[in-house]
């Protein structure tokens, strides 16, 4: 153990990754400067105490976050890619909710409950989209219009007690913020812009994620709770033990964490330098032999011979700039080195994932899964960039694979990238049968590197409890 | 050979339409013999299949076509182009699907 964590003057949570540069130090020293989101820290010290882990198994506890925490929070539902046209529609389900969200007119977008106000059946299949001109049931034909408005009651004279006034589509609120839909069940819920807080507004509306495209998207079924599994992305720290092979060339232990407000949280995890637990271990040059990306197929067969003086990360930023603009036919010109190589997580509460970042373009979404709350529904987006001379690609298809499938057996699902997926899933397994398990009632965290999981759960536990959270 | 393309039996062939009047990503409906039928095209490939949607008998010329599937806009029932298949509720069953080829510029579709 190092003499600076046995310092007693250093308080919790002040202590950093000893004798190695920060993730900061290590963006200063790159040759195309990073922008302020990138430049900030806003770590918070949020205690030492266990998270208790009923929260993970207890059906009680699952059944509380549906009544309180699922109904007052934004959730993505869609792109707006997914309903480009009046008419289209996409369905988005949490739970045994389900929602319709469709594109009204160009810009009017609504979201519905899908259920048929007659006898109830879901108007749209769940995990379906499409394009119509009117939601009409298949049970006896009642129909809504794109506005909700009810249009036909089939055998109106039967019914002298329905007034059509009365029989409008039960709508969310719905708002729009670089690509994404949000929603939210609750009418009083603050906007989702004072929800995310004036910080995050900032960096979102920086990264131009509107003109992005889904290339890729993967669902997966994942045998732990939905927060033991988003937790398993929040931190580096898993890295040199769950994904060695990529150790080598990331600075894991020195990453950096972020919080911001009640529903924002994130890391930046430098790429293309030495893992701080292999100090000694490897050159430069070995640092570069083992590079990976998110899709590794980008980078072809590149030059890896360093030049005298030449640092590993320096060369890859530069490999990566050209190599990025050539296979994605964007001008990433004027973008930082550290935009290009590192990792960017950011949890938007409470179950997406945004990575901003060009290598590891990423969004992720978790949900319950509807009928046992120890499962979870995970998906995998790749964004990328359209295409800077042609028409923006449709989104695409999801791929489903079961518990037992490998992320590398999904189409589009870079092998290298799909075999981390895989390493963590492998985790969460016994994760969460070993939490059921346990002699041990609450999971004991790291004050710096595991910052995300309490921030996260320190928000579930404001909204089940019922307490005030920020942007309110 | 010779170099000249083969042409099967044309018979079993009915000229649909040029291909001019079935854009990218377009679609047009016709019949054949008393069957309607639906030309698609999507990713670059020309389909021709069933224009009855398998679920509650409606038409499907007027359903989004994406990824080579189309989507019913009555109730959102959506089949692959390629093979027919129902991809989701509220249809189970297949719909049809048909032979297509592309002769001098003309769609021919085999029913």
């Amino acid at each position: 153990m190092s003499e600076q964590v046995l310092d007693q003057q250093i308080a919790h949570g002040e202590a950093r990754c000893p004798d190695e540069p920060t993730t900061q130090d290590i963006i200063a020293s790159d040759k195309v400067g990073a922008p302020d989101w990138v430049r900030s820290e806003s770590y918070e010290y949020l205690g030492s105490e266990d998270i208790s882990t009923e929260r993970y198994y207890d059906p009680e506890y699952a059944k509380k976050e549906y009544d309180t925490l699922w109904k007052r929070t934004w959730q993505f539902a869609c792109r707006e890619e997914h309903i480009p046209e009046p008419g289209d529609y996409y369905v988005y389900d949490l739970g045994r909710y389900s929602f319709i969200i469709t594109r009204v007119s160009e810009n009017d977008i609504r979201a519905y409950y899908n259920a048929c106000l007659h006898r109830g059946t879901k108007l749209r299949a769940s995990g379906t989209e499409g394009c119509t001109q009117e939601f009409k049931c298949s049970f006896h034909g009642w129909s809504w219009n794109l506005d909700g408005s009810l249009k036909q009651s089939t055998c109106e004279w039967d019914f002298p007690h329905v007034q059509a006034d009365k029989f409008s589509l039960p709508q969310t609120r719905v708002e729009t913020l670089a690509g994404f839909v949000f929603i939210n069940m609750d009418q009083n819920a603050p906007s989702l812009e004072d929800y995310l807080g004036p910080e995050f507004m900032a960096h979102i509306n920086s990264w131009g994620l509107e003109n992005r495209y889904i290339q890729c998207h993967v669902s997966k079924l994942i045998p732990a709770n939905w927060k033991l599994t988003m937790e398993a992305f929040m931190e580096a720290y898993h890295v040199i033990d769950t994904h060695p092979q990529v150790a080598v060339s990331n600075g894991d232990a020195n990453s950096q964490y972020d919080v911001y407000g009640d529903h924002v949280n994130r890391f930046i995890s430098p790429l293309g330098v030495l893992s701080p637990h292999l100090k000694g271990q490897y050159s430069e040059q070995d640092i570069l032999d083992q590079f990976t990306v998110g899709d590794a197929s980008v980078l072809g067969d590149i030059d890896r011979t360093l030049a005298e003086g030449e640092s590993a990360r320096q060369r890859m930023a530069d490999t990566m700039r050209a190599m990025f603009e050539q296979a994605t036919n964007t001008d990433l010109s004027r973008v930082s080195d550290s935009e290009l190589l590192d990792c960017f997580s950011y949890t938007l509460f409470p179950n997406t994932f945004v990575f901003p970042g060009i290598s590891l373009p990423m969004v992720y979404r978790f949900r319950p899964d509807p009928k046992d709350h120890r499962m979870t529904i995970y998906e995998v987006f790749f964004l990328r960039p359209v295409p800077k001379d042609g028409e923006r690609p449709d989104p695409a298809e999801p791929v489903y694979l079961d518990e037992v499938q490998s992320f590398t057996e999904a189409e589009g699902m870079d092998p290298g990238f799909g075999a981390i997926l895989d390493q963590d899933t492998e985790n969460l397994i016994l994760q969460q049968q070993g939490i059921e398990a346990s002699a041990k009632p609450g999971l004991t965290l790291g004050n710096y590197q595991e910052i995300r999981v309490r921030h996260f759960e320190m928000t579930v536990d404001k909204y089940v409890s019922g307490q005030s959270v920020s942007g309110q | 050979m010779n170099g000249e393309e083969m042409i099967p039996v044309t018979a079993a062939f009915t000229r649909f339409c040029e291909v001019s009047q079935v854009p990218p990503n377009g679609k047009k409906a016709a019949k054949i013999n008393g069957v309607w039928v639906l030309v698609c095209h999507s990713k670059d490939r020309y389909f021709a299949v069933s224009n009855i949607c398998s679920h509650q008998v409606k038409p499907l010329i007027n359903g989004r076509v994406r990824n080579c599937a189309i989507t019913c806009p009555v109730h959102g029932a959506k089949f692959n182009l390629e093979t027919g298949e129902a991809l989701n509720l509220p249809a189970t069953k297949p719909i049809d699907t048909y032979e297509l080829r592309i002769v001098d510029d003309w769609i021919e579709v085999k029913v």
